[in-house]
């Protein structure tokens, strides 16, 4: 099967699913994920930022390479390692040329299996994770980001963090405590590889089967406690911070999960109010009003809920304004049925886009591993269309009532703004 | 691994891929580059116009001027040239450097025509209508408030501002704050009638498309546009750099940094090929041969110099260097940030110890051959995708004649170490340098 939005999948006898997407036509590359439950909601209290940690210092040697060599033999392939940890998982891909497909892979099979975690690369990976958690508080984006996931998620919330934990808390982690971590989320069950390259699956299936035999078959970590979220209305939080020049607006809340059924109208929603420049917050706040740089939303549907957040930055002197025209939008999508004909525009030119997500083999291997991940099947991307197709105004509208409640959103302003007007 | 693939898969030739080139009898340079099996197409207009066309009073003219072409003209009302493109599936964006501005869309390959005719249109017809500059003056703003909450900015703004006295590379091609306060619907109109136009211009089209079908059509669109377009070619001259510079810039911020930057060759100089070894080999990585971006670096190169001398004992929590092809004599930059506790004047000593130890011995031959083996195989993804292979072709179109790359490329990996060792004493010298430190103030906020 070469067609790129057919996304197959097997699991070997350790419990690893093994996806396999064709990488497009005309691509000289490849990319390989393993991805395992080992995000941050794992992480134990008082040891925060272990997952991050963990994923940095796993990945920089491994096998019988240090982080030079390591570095060497990267640079040699023309390759990349990019490491990724969200709430839920931890990844780890790698990208090169499709002619250094063997040892790719082999190097990924030693970032999963037999990571190093050298002391001295614990105690550089703190020093940046120290910097990193600085930078989260210092800068408004960053610092309005983790306080809008504060006020939406109560403690114990798997999406409440942002996994950079604290000072202490990282200070505290040993290297006993990253191989523990490794060892328990890493496992073959509940993790999967994910490949987006020329070979079929029948020859991913015997290359994983030998190179990824090592996996323990263990049941996957159990799944965080997932705390009820109890509306408390509307919640803005100012964060005055001097010496900036910007104002970051936040408005956001707690959303749809990706396995919900109403996806695609949430999605849909999401795409009218920021999604793109035909949207209606880059539209009316930059392209009409003039307020801002930027003006858009996001919606993150993940396996355990989800978010949404729309979003500006601007001048103290405009960031009333601004404030304003974000959430009378955030209103209209909840009040209003969307006008079918700019339905039919947004939804065409998402439709649109699925050609251009598979110029590159990175580009299409990202929706490979949102396919996997979720367990969407096979045919989802071919079949993404017809759905989207199938969303009315109406069904988006009684959606967006319920998971994008400005009435039960939180707003964060921090800037150059004082504490109160 | 005991299992493999096995899957023999010819390793390709390294370097620009074949393309077709012509001009136009109006100036117009067009450079075809098709992917046959490329479901998208991506249009490229490259401009040989940026900051350094621009003069005090008019900073920010060119960045300006690219935003306005997206509001409108007669053909496009404001807002149908983002419509066009985003209804088909299709991205857009542009951006503004200080030697040129670059504009494109990537589309599925059957729309091909709508941003061929979007640029034959703008390239002569942008309206600039003084309201629309109104409205856009606080988006401008904006961006370059987003832009000054980064402490890295502010630097990067002032090395520039120091190291050059009269070359227009001297400021942001965000311009200056009151540049942008102050600068008239009939300034940015002028600027774009004076510089934009087919002679200044290249047209880049790559991806799944024809050229036997493609070429006429470019031929028939564009050829209609009349010769235009001032050169741009700037004559001013920075004058030798006689004696170290510095500055100390204070704001928020995490732990304290710098930048330190010599004066270095421009892309065209015989000793370019040195300094992007030189950059290689002191930072880790060079923008030009690179698998990703061309825009993005990576932090991390734990085999570079810098992250050896720096990062791994603990100076620093990043290190890195940049040498950036610039049509005139532009910098030779490095950049550490300070780990925390780490004092200013401690990381300044070390990154200056180590450079000049670059500039008295020169790069080892392991080094060189490291550098060469990294910037080749890097060069053999650089053109995966039409939208990639359309920037790139137009970038190298910007610093010199069709081949310009390939030459460099061949200059980079024949360079001798004695030339490189010579290039580096040249260029890295005290005298040339400028240092830009920053530090945080206030109380550290808590993590």
């Amino acid at each position: 099967m070469n067609d790129p939005f057919w996304v197959e999948g097997t699991a070997l006898d350790s419990g690893l699913e093994v996806f396999r997407q064709a990488a497009p036509p005309s691509a000289r590359s490849f990319s390989a994920s393993l991805v395992a439950p080992a995000g941050w909601a794992y992480d134990p209290t008082g040891s925060e930022g272990l997952a991050i940690v963990t994923s940095l210092v796993q990945t920089a040697a491994a096998g019988r390479r240090d982080r030079v060599e390591l570095a060497r033999f990267l640079d040699r392939h023309g390759a990349t390692i990019t490491r990724r940890v969200s709430s839920e998982t931890s990844s780890v891909t790698v990208w090169g040329p499709s002619w250094s497909f063997d040892p790719l892979l082999e190097l990924l099979a030693d970032l999963v299996f037999r990571p190093r975690f050298d002391m001295s690369d614990l105690a550089r990976v703190r020093r940046q994770v120290f910097e990193r958690q600085l930078r989260e508080s210092s800068q408004p984006e960053s610092r309005a980001e983790r306080e809008l996931l504060a006020m939406n998620f109560p403690p114990g919330h798997p999406y409440r963090a942002t996994g950079l934990g604290t000072r202490r808390s990282v200070s505290g982690l040993r290297r006993s405590d990253l191989a523990r971590f490794h060892r328990d989320h890493f496992s073959a069950e509940g993790s999967m590889l994910v490949v987006t390259a020329r070979p079929s699956l029948a020859d991913l299936r015997r290359v994983a089967s030998a190179g990824f035999a090592e996996f323990a078959r263990r049941s996957p970590p159990p799944t965080p406690d997932v705390p009820a979220l109890r509306s408390t209305g509307p919640k803005e939080r100012r964060i005055p911070m001097e010496g900036r020049a910007q104002v970051e607006i936040l408005i956001g809340g707690a959303s749809l999960p990706r396995s919900d059924e109403r996806y695609p109208e949430a999605f849909l929603a999401n795409e009218v109010l920021g999604g793109s420049l035909l949207s209606r917050l880059f539209q009316r706040v930059r392209e009409r009003a003039g307020l801002a740089y930027h003006a858009s939303s996001d919606f993150d549907a993940l396996r355990w809920g989800g978010h949404w957040q729309a979003r500006a930055g601007t001048g103290p002197e405009r960031v009333r304004e601004a404030a304003r025209l974000v959430a009378d939008e955030v209103r209209k999508i909840r009040e209003r049925p969307i006008p079918s004909t700019e339905l039919r525009r947004i939804r065409e030119s998402t439709i649109g886009e699925l050609p251009l997500s598979i110029e590159t083999a990175q580009g299409a291997h990202s929706l490979a591993v949102d396919v996997a991940y979720h367990h969407l099947g096979p045919t989802f991307l071919r079949a993404w269309p017809a759905t989207l197709r199938a969303v009315t105004p109406r069904r988006i509208r009684a959606v967006a009532s319920e998971s994008m409640n400005v009435a039960a959103s939180a707003t964060v302003l921090a800037g150059p703004i004082p504490l109160r007007d | 691994m005991a299992g493999r693939v096995g899957i023999a898969v010819a390793v390709p030739r390294v370097g620009p891929p074949p393309v077709e080139r012509f001009s136009l009898p109006n100036g117009l340079s067009v450079v075809l580059a098709p992917i046959p099996k490329s479901p998208t197409v991506s249009v490229w207009v490259w401009y040989r116009v940026g900051s350094k066309n621009e003069w005090p009073g008019v900073t920010g003219a060119s960045h300006w001027v690219e935003h306005m072409l997206f509001q409108g003209s007669p053909r496009y009302g404001k807002g149908e040239i983002d419509r066009a493109i985003v209804e088909v599936g299709g991205t857009l964006n542009a951006f503004t450097d200080t030697d040129f501005t670059a504009y494109f869309s990537t589309v599925p390959r059957e729309h091909l025509s709508i941003p061929l005719d979007i640029e034959s249109d703008r390239m002569t017809r942008a309206t600039i209508a003084p309201s629309e500059v109104e409205r856009e003056r606080t988006v401008i703003r904006s961006e370059r408030e987003g832009n000054e909450n980064w402490p890295e900015f502010r630097v990067d703004e002032q090395i520039y501002a120091l190291a050059y006295q009269r070359h227009p590379y001297r400021w942001d091609p965000l311009g200056y704050p009151d540049d942008i306060l102050a600068l008239t619907p009939a300034d940015l109109a002028g600027y774009y009638h004076r510089f934009y136009g087919t002679r200044n211009a290249t047209l880049v089209v790559s991806g799944g498309f024809d050229p036997a079908n493609v070429a006429p059509e470019v031929r028939r669109r564009f050829s209609r546009l009349p010769l235009s377009g001032e050169d741009p070619t700037v004559r001013v001259v920075e004058p030798p750099q006689r004696g170290a510079r510095s500055a100390t810039l204070s704001g928020p911020g995490t732990t304290p940094f710098l930048d330190a930057a010599w004066r270095a060759p421009s892309v065209s100089d015989p000793l370019a090929p040195a300094a992007i070894l030189l950059d290689v080999v002191l930072g880790g990585e060079t923008r030009l041969f690179a698998p990703g971006s061309a825009w993005s670096r990576s932090p991390e190169h734990p085999s570079s110099r810098l992250y050896r001398r720096l990062v791994d004992p603990g100076l620093a929590v990043q290190a890195g260097s940049s040498w950036r092809p610039r049509v005139h004599p532009g910098l030779f930059s490095v950049h550490a940030q300070a780990a925390r506790g780490v004092a200013l004047e401690t990381l300044e000593a070390a990154v200056l110890d180590e450079v000049d130890r670059l500039a008295r011995d020169g790069p080892t031959a392991a080094e060189l051959r490291e550098a060469r083996t990294k910037i080749v195989a890097g060069a053999a993804l650089a053109y995966e995708g039409a939208s990639k292979r359309g920037f790139r072709l137009g970038y190298f179109a910007m610093f010199g004649p069709p081949g310009s790359e390939s030459d460099l490329l061949r200059r980079v990996l024949a360079v001798s170490p004695r030339s490189v060792r010579t290039a580096a004493a040249a260029i890295l010298t005290p005298d040339q340098r400028t240092v830009v430190r920053y530090e945080p103030t206030g109380a550290t906020p808590a993590a």
